[in-house]
């Protein structure tokens, strides 16, 4: 099995590279493995996952992800990269003045599906969050777990390689959190969609084999 | 309201430069009649010891496109009133000939002189008769005007370039959350400016229209009815069906100029 993300003597910074969060770090993460990532408040975890999709430019060493060095990549393959990633934000990023049904399917209307394709999706993607009631309201005419579940739908519409979440379920009760999870290890499962989920507290009851990533003290550790 | 106002700070720049050039090809057309005018109201005199040919003329120089032979009977018999038939002749053999040369375009004093000394050149002229100051400060007028005209539609069209690039900077602040959420996802800059483009191309649109009305309103209602002579004569020359290509064509242009500077700007939309 092949490398999706690989990370050398990996280092991140922010203002021009003094303000160092993750330094040396290397690890790997194969296709189809499902990782969860933890760690203080404030410890970076947020920023290797904007490095992860580009956003971030490393300071130092390596960022491999989808065989392509993220340190020196043209714009145009970052595009493309984007295109096979669904990334879910702890804010949720939804644009606020479109419809929820067209929020979920930014990732199809990208790819250019015409528009009936995009609503039959929009349709069964919202009925796995079990939002498909709210398809024609505006991102803030829903409560913070709401949104947080349009932001999962909208990862999951074009059943990307790789999965980024960062909190996904850090506003869900436990129904609802339960509902993102089955989702996640599903996509895992059946289409070997690597996941990558930052989370204050890994669910208890989850079936599938994971690995346990802790960022602390700027290193990244993988917990056995 | 704030819709309006928002189109309008893009819409009124936009016209100015499209008036500008509106106004620029109507005064280029109503001037280059001016000119035909002033060319076919002046020539010079030119005074030749044996007859000479339009094609003798203009092969000494090209920008002579006239010659005019004075008719000498009519000095004559002027001069030689109740003198005897044969004086008469004796006076007429012993005149000259007299041309009213005229010149294909309005030219600079310069290159009149030059004129000049190019038909004295021949042997066959006795003299030359060229314009004097009248011509030449006129000329200058006329140069002067068209200089500061288009200095003037230049400066117009810079300020109001770097208004709607302010204006189209307002818009890219009040999308840059969709702009970058769509970056995120991977879309390309034509689909993230996308915006932006639908836009700006419909106002480029309601400018050009706009424009057009000010302009057929000028044609039809205030030139016809101005009394101005110039106005009423060059009436067909102030709008024309093309000049709403013209003038969409150069909306069109500015707009997506102005569209990707601002995009450009900023390439990678940080938060
Ligand atoms: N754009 C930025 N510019 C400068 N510093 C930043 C920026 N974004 C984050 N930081 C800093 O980087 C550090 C790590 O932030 P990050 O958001 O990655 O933390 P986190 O592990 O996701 O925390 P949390 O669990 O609270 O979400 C923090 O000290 C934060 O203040
Ligand atoms: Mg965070």
């Amino acid at each position: 099995m092949s490398n999706v993300i690989t990370a050398s003597h990996l280092t991140l910074a922010y203002d021009n590279g003094a303000k160092e969060i993750i330094k040396d770090a290397s690890f790997s993460i194969k296709k189809g493995e499902f990782v969860f990532i933890t760690g203080p408040s404030g410890s970076g975890k947020s920023t290797l996952l904007k490095a992860l999709f580009g956003q971030l430019k490393p300071t130092g060493g390596n960022l491999i992800v989808g065989g392509l060095d993220l340190a020196n990549i043209r714009q145009s393959k970052l595009q493309e990269l984007r295109t096979h990633m669904g990334i879910i934000f702890q804010d949720y990023k939804l644009v606020n003045e479109w419809t929820v049904a067209k929020n979920v399917v930014l990732p199809l209307m990208i790819a250019g599906y015409s528009v009936d394709v995009q609503n039959t999706q929009a349709h069964r993607l919202l009925k796995h969050v079990k939002l498909a009631e709210h398809a024609d309201k505006f991102p803030l005419e829903l409560s913070g777990g709401e949104q947080q579940r349009v932001g999962v739908a909208r990862a999951l519409a074009k059943n990307p390689v790789v999965i980024l979440a960062d909190e996904p379920t850090g506003n869900l009760d436990d129904y609802s959190s339960n509902v993102i999870w089955d989702l996640m290890e599903n996509a895992c499962q059946q289409l070997e969609t690597t996941v990558l989920v930052v989370t204050h507290k890994i669910p208890t009851i989850f079936s599938l084999p994971y690995r346990h990533f802790i960022i602390e003290s700027k290193g990244v550790y993988e917990v056995h | 309201m704030k819709f309006i106002k928002n189109h309008l700070m893009f819409i009124l720049p936009l016209m100015a430069i499209l008036l500008g050039v509106e106004f620029y090809l109507v005064f280029d057309r109503t001037t280059d009649s001016y000119e035909k005018g002033l060319k076919e109201g002046y020539s010079m005199l030119v005074v030749t010891k044996k007859p000479m040919e339009l094609s003798a003329f203009k092969a000494l120089n090209k920008h002579i496109s006239t010659s005019q032979k004075i008719q000498r009977e009519n000095i004559v018999s002027e001069i030689a009133k109740g003198m005897s038939q044969s004086s008469s002749k004796e006076i007429l053999s012993s005149l000259p000939y007299f041309y009213n040369v005229g010149l294909d375009s309005y030219l600079h004093t310069s290159a009149l002189e030059k004129i000049k000394t190019d038909l004295e050149m021949d042997s066959n002229i006795k003299k030359v008769e060229t314009f004097g100051s009248s011509y030449s400060s006129s000329y200058r007028l006329f140069s002067f005007i068209k200089f500061t005209l288009k200095l003037f539609i230049g400066f117009i069209a810079v300020v109001s370039l770097f208004l709607i690039i302010k204006q189209m900077e307002i818009w890219k602040y009040t999308h840059r959350e969709r702009m970058q959420v769509m970056e995120i996802f991977g879309a390309p800059l034509i689909l993230r400016s996308g915006v932006l483009f639908k836009a700006a191309i419909v106002d480029a649109f309601f400018a050009t229209i706009l424009t057009s009305v000010v302009f057929l309103y000028v044609k039809f209602q205030w030139a016809a009815n101005s009394g101005i002579d110039i106005m009423m004569q060059n009436q067909e020359a102030l709008f024309r069906l093309t000049d709403i290509a013209i003038l969409l064509g150069s909306a069109l242009l500015i707009v997506i100029i102005s569209v990707y500077t601002v995009v450009f700007s900023n390439k990678g939309v940080q938060e």
